[in-house]
């Protein structure tokens, strides 16, 4: 039996005495889609560092494809095939889309480490980085400063420095966030076209476009999943109307 | 070719013309001399800009490593029975690790919290210097005849001692450029801007931000052995927190974060201190004000002011523009 991509088991995380996420248990099998709901402050973000490994939790445990990650920093549960983007865009400004990429690829390469390999001489790394971002539909701008370029090209960007990394678990913080009616639709399209081996989690507060994406859907509230289901049970779980829709 | 990177090495063959000429260029061995202590001070500053500049690691600490290069390095060939070689290499050897050592206990902290840790263990290396008298000399220093003869050439002259520094020079610039462009330089300026990021995408901080410490450490340790055969004496001065604030304004003054920065913030700063300080009692305010009117026109330093003023003139003759938007603030939803 394949063990699921990611598997959750009482995940409690207090900040100060305040608990952010409440005996969390929750297991996504390989290859689903995925999609945490809750209004703001439920969590949900908090969930994600605790998976991405950016701080620990104050209990419980995190397994990756059947291996317990709970010990083991952020850049070891990303060489075990995880990446993920961020609510708020993070890039590297001054550099140019391409460069981006490229250093996203080389965060699995032991180039990282290499003092003296000039890296504008790695042809391949540059060719492959050229390819992802033709993937999310920007390689006209890749070599275009990422400050010189717009809000929805910034949220493509992320994507593709998540996808360049060829997860096989992708966390997607709120990828749709502050984008166009236009914008929304290509990177809908954009995650649509992820090959189904890859899991994705994905937290999206546009819900016509989070349900049509998600197989299961987890809703939060003050840290604890209230209702967890396919589409239809969640939507009329009367919970879901209370703790999201207010009513 | 760009217009940019001709005028660049245009720039550099000049420097390095006027650099390899410069012997014939004075006719005193003053002036020689003088160049020499700019070389120096150059490799120092260029080395806490791995650092300072392309790291974001401000350091005070950094004469560490000049000053126990300099001290082991006079000790062990004056004082130990070392040869010129085995000394050097020894002294250089010994430094690295130190730099090993303060970067394992730095790297525990980040921004002040690591320039407050530079400084502490930099003045525990001071007062161990002032203090041990049996040792380092204490306050009266450690000197002898160290300057070697490889293969026959006598470095006691100034101008064949010039070119000696000059060589190593070369390659502190060569290998800290090939560095800056290589897969550790691009991380270590990864982890500068975006260090929850580059985590995010697979890369060991920590361990990054430690090689390039140690890296810019042995740097400053062959800026230490230069030091220590140019004045063939150490003492406690040289480990002091005032060297390390003069390197760290060297790196500032050129611009950090670029390859020439800190050489130009090398030559400003001893010229000052050696020229200047001979016509005028009062250098330091001197050196003072320069500083305050750099930070103030060119906050970013001198090579990188001058590179902007420069585009700004271009500009204004009628260069199109382009507007820099924010990158890391979120859109209202």
């Amino acid at each position: 039996m394949t063990a699921p991509a990611l598997e959750i088991t009482g995940l409690h995380r207090l900040f100060g005495g305040l608990p952010a996420v409440r005996d969390v248990s929750m297991q996504v099998p390989a290859g689903e889609r995925r999609l945490l709901l809750g209004p703001n402050g439920a969590g949900k973000t908090t969930l994600f560092n605790l998976i991405a490994g950016d701080f620990p939790p104050s209990r419980g445990e995190i397994r990756i494809f059947g291996q317990n990650v709970t010990k083991k920093t952020a850049e070891q549960r990303t060489h075990l095939g995880m990446a993920r983007t961020y609510q708020i865009i993070t890039l590297f400004a001054a550099n140019t889309l391409l460069h981006n990429v490229v250093i996203s690829l080389m965060g699995l390469r032991t180039l990282r480490f290499n003092p003296l390999s000039d890296i504008r001489r790695q042809k391949t790394l540059w060719e492959e980085a050229r390819a992802t971002l033709a993937v999310v539909g920007l390689e006209h701008l890749a070599d275009r400063r990422v400050a010189d370029t717009s809000y929805g090209e910034r949220r493509r960007l992320e994507i593709a420095m998540a996808i360049a990394q060829k997860p096989k678990l992708l966390l997607l913080d709120e990828p749709l966030a502050g984008l166009s009616a236009d914008e929304r639709r290509d990177v809908q399209h954009l995650l649509q076209a992820i090959p189904r081996d890859v899991t994705i989690i994905m937290i999206e507060h546009d819900m016509d476009v989070a349900l049509a994406f998600a197989d299961v859907i987890t809703v939060m509230h003050r840290g604890r999943i209230v209702v967890e289901g396919n589409r239809a049970d969640v939507v009329a779980d009367p919970k879901t109307r209370e703790v999201y829709l207010g009513h | 070719m760009t217009r940019t990177s001709r005028a660049q090495m245009v720039l550099s063959l000049v420097a390095i013309a006027a650099l390899v000429a410069m012997p014939w260029l004075v006719t005193s061995d003053y002036y020689v001399n003088i160049a020499t202590q700019i070389v120096i001070a150059a490799i120092l500053a260029m080395s806490l800009n791995v650092l300072v500049g392309f790291g974001g690691m401000i350091s005070l600490g950094h004469a560490s490593y000049l000053g126990v290069a300099a001290y082991l390095t006079i000790y062990l060939t004056s004082h130990a029975g070392f040869g010129p070689l085995a000394g050097a290499l020894a002294a250089i050897a010994a430094t690295t690790v130190l730099a090993m050592l303060f970067g394992y206990l730095a790297l525990r902290a980040s921004g002040l919290g690591f320039l407050m840790i530079t400084l502490a263990l930099g003045q525990i290396l001071w007062g161990i210097a002032y203090r041990w008298a049996s040792l380092t000399g204490g306050d009266n220093g450690l000197g002898g005849p160290v300057r070697p003869h490889p293969f026959g050439v006598d470095l006691m002259n100034p101008t064949a001692f010039f070119y000696f520094t000059l060589i190593f020079l070369a390659a502190a610039f060569w290998l800290i450029s090939r560095f800056v462009q290589s897969g550790l330089g691009q991380s270590l300026q990864g982890t500068r801007d975006q260090p929850r990021r580059m985590r995010a995408l697979g890369y060991n901080v920590w361990l990054i931000q430690w090689l390039s410490f140690v890296f810019a450490g042995f740097w400053g340790a062959i800026a230490g052995l230069l030091y220590a055969y140019y004045n063939q004496f150490v003492s406690p001065q040289t480990l002091h927190l005032t060297t390390s604030a003069e390197a760290l304004l060297m790196v500032i003054a050129g611009g950090t974060g670029t390859l020439f920065g800190p050489i130009v913030g090398a030559a400003l700063v001893v010229i000052l201190k050696n020229v200047v300080s001979a016509y005028i009692t009062r250098w330091l305010m001197l050196l003072g004000i320069i500083f305050v009117t750099i930070v103030m026109f060119m906050p970013e330093g001198l090579v990188p002011g001058t590179r902007r003023l420069r585009g700004i003139m271009r500009k204004s003759q009628g260069s199109p523009t382009t507007q820099a938007l924010p990158v890391t603030e979120e859109r209202p939803t």
